[in-house]
């Protein structure tokens, strides 16, 4: 399923000797192989960032009573090093390794919108840079990678890291967020005749669900750091107890995002290790139908165990003990994939080459760090070993000997593909020893720091026998992994020049990326292999014994998928999820027991005029579809400019309301209903408001003929959207105005 | 002897000799000890471990995290095994082809599903168990209310009056409920020999059983960041027999002391001239500040600082020189005193049994 | 009382129900023809589930006394006695038994907004005080959560293949309810008000209110958190449980490819 698309214009001063040479080239590139090149130099930029702010910290830490580091300059590098590894290193790893390879694996020749691809891209430098300018203006957050309020409000956090991180983290989603739609357009929309979803490579199909979860779980942090927003510029208190806010609701709606976080920075990197482990064992994956049912379950299990992050925090027992039982159902799928892993070594003709090496280590590594962390879902030990160091060595088993160390795995599996060249072995056998000899050296001992009593956060501790010397020992390994970076970096330098010229499929793999050249061309196959199996590569060395016997072609897909309507649909669940933490938001701060001011001065009655003006304007719009469905193009256009003129009265109308309330004395710090309700009608104005934009390029291109040619899917796209919009008004109107309102 | 080498504490050694509170000899400078000499025993706070439990409570999180820990180490045993020798027995050897496709057995993932969820359901019902004991329901008022400042322990004891700040002292074998209020951030009261750990959140009470079956001095420490002092936030928990613990509370119930030789009343007066009024209270004067520590007890206590540095003359006048070099960042400014003003200060305040 | 005692004392054979059950299983064992299969185990796990929720102690307790008990009712009679009635009714592509199913009601929207309309519905405080204290809206209560939880159901597990959803669609359909159903959950257990009004003073026999307060320690604020986390995890948890089906159907389906025949559109055995 080829597409095609218009390029766009050529610019003289972009061109090239050769076309597609030269920075310029690089920069403007829409092509999702230099974009997941991008992402992953630029990610490794921040690893360096990131790896020396925590050997910084562990030099602070080293001796007891320290003072290298003053407490402030402490609390922003561990602050930096927390959101610098999640949001500008981890995150974005994986998604460049999906960037490159999800189109390849599918058999596409791109990625379903190239030009948001790059678009997404670009946020990811800009959010970094807009966290990092935080340091000329003040000084960087200091308040820790969560944030907990009251702790980042004003009054405690007085400089303007806590808004830097706040606008980097905004800027960070959206970029994620966007990629995350492309990758779930691609793979419904985009895959090759025969690849059905049920054959698809696990590394695709990891991405493919995590990309449905990170688009259901960066709203939640989207909602919560736009009202620390608020509070913090607009005087609210949303999370201020002094002030009737609550410092819970940030960690409820926080976890909410962060627990599927976690997922988020692991899930692909299973899918690596599902690639890795059965491509070096020469057999498949062990139970590739419980590989990916596990995942599944994971993600939607991820969103039903956030609050096991406030165990000591008071809920409650009922709803600890809730939380502590979904904590450890969700330990069943990841322990299935870990068996399942361990099977496909059973039995094989294992080849420990390095990326091998990584991905063994990975399993061992992820598998301690997980038993760690069901420790944790043993509430009363929670209760003692939360906040302590015992917990820092359990994410960094998790995300690094877990994350990281796939993603070592993926760079040396997947460095010949895009580079044509085989990264050194010998060399790369030593990173790997460094790396695990480093990596456990420097976390492994925390757990006894915690268990010894030894809490997180910490710039300095006293000198209490032991701790000294295990500190010293988490800092020599800290080193020993930085070291060990160096020696990446050196492979991948020399190996870039020297290394061994790697061919087509070097490791003789099974999947598509490995029938395309290496590296593969602009286009990624010229030819596509017969697609009858799970390894179309296999099936093809071994037609006497391929995966699937009988299959001569999979059955038709009972659906062909539209990119643009499943990308819209996936933008408006993503948006549906935002607004209904809002509401939640709403719902808390106006249905108590104390009413606060302001409700009383809400008109149902003219708002309701002005709602009807928008349900109204979804009509129109509906008409406008059919009229240019029927070929009516003066009604198209009539019907569309009535919904314009509907949309901005509605609009105008919200406009004056604010006006009013504003000429009452209300703003939103006044109180909790002034904050929640600006809030929540605001930024669903702001909705509005993108949506009339749309509209008016939609008319912009109808006056000037393009939809005459039956090409009409902007207009069913961005009508897809607006309905959305009604849909959302309907449940603010009946929360605040109908349902809310005292008289 | 540099400032940051008397700043130093070793708690074990200082605080088991600065058991002679009316002695004004110096002490010495702490070396790096050598910790088996002092490693005994429950004075020490050296084990300060959640498996060296010292209550109902910790004792029965202790038993249980052992189990758990045990039931991870066959897992972690049995995945390690498997993994290992696939590596051996499997390994590649030249010449060998590729083994024949293997797709899985559904019987076996199946298993491998359904046993873990029974081993999960089972540690499930540890876990209820394991929190009715350690953390039942709160069913009477509270016998001491703790309050967490930035950063320092507030303690209120409701029943007689008395207030004091970072040292707390319960009755040995008594089972106290603890109440949990925060004036500013959320921080988190943890002493792990004696209990589990619960956030102070402002806005959000919480609540909390304290109880030590020895007699001794145990360690707290907060367990939340709460800003650029988390890391001096501690406490001492002290558990008496009885007796002891009476005559401790009567002592404390008492207004400020007024022996008043030359140099503390010198200091006194300085005190209450200067700007300490604002923000400390000493029942008996008309200092009632409500800002910072209550200081009507002072010199009773074992350390200064949220238990940073032992409560000595020395360490007191290091204190007062210049409160932000020990401990930057926290509200109490340099004062600039000059040398004579923090002698007669700290002659004044350790004047205060 | 102990807990032994009350559970055998609330146990309400209650002869209506008995001999409707009666009835249903004749009439089901003879039409399919006296043969007992897995299908038979649904069948009577339905019967049972339906005797848990309505004849039980579970019913006695819902009826005014502890809101977790009339919690665990709805979550019977919406997400496990549908289902299983109609995982016992066998498959057919067309005609088959039907027992009267609406035709309008096997659109999935319509279907998914009456099951979780049905949760909402009878959560308004004002109908919820009313199925509590009154008999006749009880039993309105009762069956409305059958037939429309039956509805909700009917594209996930309905005996008739084309009308139900594939697979993939079952996914966000199941999930989307579960999110509801979670938000309703949320709701109750973090609510500082009553939702269901009468439960705050519950009338019970004095041994029966001395067993709950005493013996198992439940305040009605704690009585009303767990009703909400029951309506949030466990029913997340069928949900769950549903969805991992329809992805085993969805695998499984991958067994039975058959040699491709261009005419030949999708129709396959489950």
């Amino acid at each position: 399923m080829n597409e095609t698309y218009a390029s766009p214009p050529s610019v003289e001063i972009f061109h090239a000797k050769n076309a597609g040479e030269g920075f310029f080239s690089w920069v403007a590139t829409v092509d999702h192989k230099r974009i997941g090149i991008l992402y992953l130099l630029t990610a490794f930029f921040f690893f360096g960032v990131g790896g020396l702010e925590a050997l910084v910290m562990r030099l602070q830490l080293a001796k007891p009573n320290n003072h290298l580091l003053s407490p402030d300059a402490y609390d922003q590098l561990f602050t930096m090093h927390g959101t610098t590894m999640i949001f500008l290193v981890v995150m974005p790893t994986l998604i460049g390794f999906a960037n490159y390879f999800v189109p390849l694996m599918i058999g596409a020749k791109d990625m379903a919108f190239p030009r948001l691809n790059a678009m997404s891209y670009w946020f990811f430098p800009f959010g970094g840079l807009l966290l990092h300018f935080s340091l000329l203006a003040g000084g960087a957050p200091s308040v820790g990678w969560f944030s907990y309020a009251p702790l980042s409000e004003t009054p405690f956090a007085s400089s303007p890291g806590v808004d830097y991180w706040i606008l980097a983290l905004f800027a960070l989603g959206i970029g994620s967020i966007s990629t995350s739609i492309n990758l779930i357009a691609t793979v419904l929309a985009l895959r090759a005749p025969g690849m059905s979803i049920r054959r698809l490579p696990l590394f695709t199909w990891m991405v493919f669900v995590n990309s449905f979860l990170l688009i259901m779980a960066l709203p939640a942090l989207n909602a919560a750091i736009i009202m620390l927003f608020i509070d913090r510029q607009l005087d609210a208190h949303f999370f201020m107890p002094s002030h009737g806010g609550s410092a819970i609701l940030w960690q409820h709606f926080f976890w909410t995002f962060g627990h599927p976080e976690v997922y988020i920075m692991v899930l692909p990197a299973f899918g690596i290790i599902s690639e890795v482990i059965p491509v070096f064992s020469r057999k498949p994956i062990f139970g590739y139908e419980f590989v990916a049912g596990s995942t599944v379950a994971i993600a939607l299990l991820s969103f039903g165990v956030w609050a096991h992050h406030m165990f000591a925090v008071g809920l409650g027992q009922p709803m600890d003990i809730f939380f502590a039982a979904s904590s450890m159902m969700i330990a069943v799928p990841t322990g299935v994939k870990v068996f399942n892993w361990s099977a496909t070594l059973w039995g094989g003709s294992i080849r420990l080459t390095t990326s091998m090496l990584f991905a063994v280590a990975f399993l061992l590594q992820f598998t301690l760090g997980g038993l760690s962390g069901i420790t944790f879902a043993v509430v009363p030990v929670d209760w003692q070993v939360t906040d302590t160091y015992y917990l820092v060595a359990h994410f960094h088993y998790v995300l690094f000997g877990g994350s990281l160390f796939g993603v070592f795995a993926g760079i040396y599996y997947w460095f010949p593909k895009m580079t044509g060249r085989l990264l050194s072995e010998s060399v790369g056998k030593v990173h790997f020893w460094m790396t695990v000899i480093g990596f456990n050296m420097a976390f492994f001992v925390q757990h006894f720091l915690g268990l010894m009593g030894m809490t997180r956060r910490v710039y300095t501790y006293p000198d209490f026998p032991g701790w000294g010397l295990l500190n010293m020992i988490s800092t020599v390994g800290a080193f020993i992994l930085g070291l060990s970076v160096l020696v990446l970096v050196w492979n991948i330098v020399v190996s870039l020049r020297r290394g061994v010229l790697a061919g087509d499929n070097p490791w003789n793999a099974w999947t598509l990326e490995w029938a395309a050249s290496s590296p593969p061309a602009e286009h990624n196959f010229d030819q596509l292999p017969p697609l009858h199996g799970r390894r179309p590569l296999w099936d093809l060395a071994h037609p006497e014994n391929p995966d699937e016997p009988g299959a001569i072609q999979e059955e038709p897909e009972g659906k062909k998928y539209n990119k643009n309507k499943v990308g819209m649909m996936c933008f408006i669940a993503s948006e549906a999820f935002f607004f209904i933490m809002l509401l939640i938001a709403y719902i808390f701060y106006n249905f108590s027991q104390h009413p606060n001011t302001g409700s009383e001065w809400l008109d149902p009655l003219k708002t309701g005029v002005f709602t009807f003006c928008l349900l109204a304007s979804s009509f129109t719009y509906w008409r406008a579809e059919k009229k240019l469905e029927s070929g009516n193009y003066n009604g198209f256009l009539v019907w569309l400019a009535a919904t314009l003129v509907l949309g901005g009265v509605f609009l105008t109308g919200q406009g004056m309301e604010y006006f009013e309330l504003f000429q009452k004395g209300l703003r939103a710090g006044t109180n909790l209903f002034s904050a929640s309700f600006f809030m929540v009608t605001g930024l669903h104005g702001l909705h509005v408001l993108i949506g009339l934009i749309g509209l008016l390029i939609v008319l912009a291109m109808a006056l000037a003929g393009d939809f005459k040619n039956g090409k009409i899917e902007a207009v069913k796209t961005i009508g897809l959207y607006w309905h959305f919009v009604d849909v959302v008004w309907i449940a603010v109107f009946t929360t605040i105005y109908l349902v809310g309102v005292r008289t | 002897m540099d400032l940051k080498s008397t700043v130093r504490l070793n708690y074990g050694i200082r605080i088991i000799f600065a058991r002679n509170k009316n002695s004004r000899e110096l002490k010495t400078e702490p070396n790096l000890l050598n910790h088996s000499a002092v490693a005994r025993g429950p004075m020490n706070h050296f084990l300060n471990s959640v498996f060296h439990s010292e209550s109902p409570q910790a004792g029965a999180i202790s038993n249980l995290f052992v189990l758990v820990l045990i039931v991870c180490l066959v897992i972690l045993f049995i995945v390690t095994a498997m993994v290992a020798f696939s590596l051996f027995r499997f390994r590649y050897k030249p010449g060998q082809t590729d083994p024949k496709p293997s797709h899985g057995n559904w019987k076996l993932e199946t298993a491998w599903t359904v046993i873990p969820f029974f081993v999960l359901i089972w540690l499930l019902t540890l876990t209820a168990r394991g929190m009715k004991q350690s953390d039942p329901e709160p069913n009477r008022k509270p016998d001491l209310l703790v309050i967490s400042h930035q950063w320092w322990w507030e303690a209120r004891y409701p029943q007689t009056g008395v207030i004091t700040a970072n040292e707390i002292h319960i009755p040995v074998g008594a089972t106290w409920l603890v109440a949990l209020e925060s004036a500013d951030v959320i921080h988190d009261f943890w002493v792990p020999r004696l209990g589990p750990k619960m956030d102070v959140v402002p806005g959000h009470p919480n609540r909390l059983w304290l109880e030590a079956d020895k007699p001794g001095s145990y360690l707290g420490t907060c367990s939340e960041f709460c800003g650029a002092q988390h890391a001096q936030m501690h406490f001492l928990v002290i558990a008496q027999p009885a007796a002891e613990y009476e005559a401790w509370q009567k002592q404390q119930e008492k207004p400020a002391a007024r022996l008043l030789t030359g140099s503390s009343r010198k200091g006194a007066k300085l005190f209450q001239q200067m700007t300490c009024v604002n923000c400390h209270t000493v029942n008996g004067t008309n200092a009632k500040g409500q800002a910072a520590p209550d200081l009507t007890h002072f010199a009773s206590r074992e350390t200064l600082g949220a238990v940073i540095l032992s409560n000595t003359p020395e360490n007191l006048a290091l204190w007062l020189k210049n409160p932000q070099e020990i401990k930057p960042a926290i509200l109490m400014p340099n004062l600039k005193l000059t040398d004579n003003q923090v002698g007669s200060l700290t002659d004044y305040l350790e004047s205060l049994q | 009382m102990t807990t032994h005692e009350f559970l055998l004392s609330a146990l309400n054979w209650n002869p209506f129900l008995m001999a409707v059950s009666v009835v249903a299983i004749f009439t089901y064992v003879q039409s399919c023809g006296w043969k007992l299969s897995g299908k038979t185990v649904f069948f009577m796990a339905g019967l049972v589930s339906l005797f848990l929720a309505s004849a039980s102690p579970i019913n006695f307790l819902a009826r005014g006394i502890l809101f977790s008990a009339h919690m665990l009712q709805h979550l019977l009679l919406v997400l496990i006695v549908p289902p299983l009635f109609l995982l016992s009714l066998p498959t057919r592509r067309n005609g088959g038994i039907s027992k009267g199913f609406i035709n309008w009601g096997k659109h999935p929207l319509i279907a998914w907004f009456s099951g979780v309309g049905a949760m909402w519905f009878w959560h308004i405080p004002v109908l919820c005080d009313a199925a509590a204290s009154s008999q006749s809206i009880h039993l309105l209560q009762t069956v409305s959560l059958l037939i429309l939880g039956t509805l909700f159901w009917r594209p996930i597990v309905g005996p008739r293949i084309e009308e139900r959803l594939s697979p993939l669609a079952g996914i966000p359909y199941l999930f989307t309810a579960c999110i509801a159903c979670s938000l309703l959950g949320i709701w109750i257990a973090f609510a500082p008000i009553s939702v269901c009004p009468v439960f705050m003073n519950p009338t019970a026999p004095p041994e029966v209110m001395a067993m709950i307060r005493d013996q198992w320690g439940l305040t009605p604020a704690m009585d009303q958190q767990i009703g909400g986390l029951l309506m949030w995890v466990p029913a997340c948890l069928v949900y769950l449980g549903a969805i991992l089906v329809l992805l085993g159907r969805f695998y499984r389906r991958s067994k039975h490819i058959v040699p491709f025949r261009p005419q030949e559109t999708e129709k396959k055995n489950d």
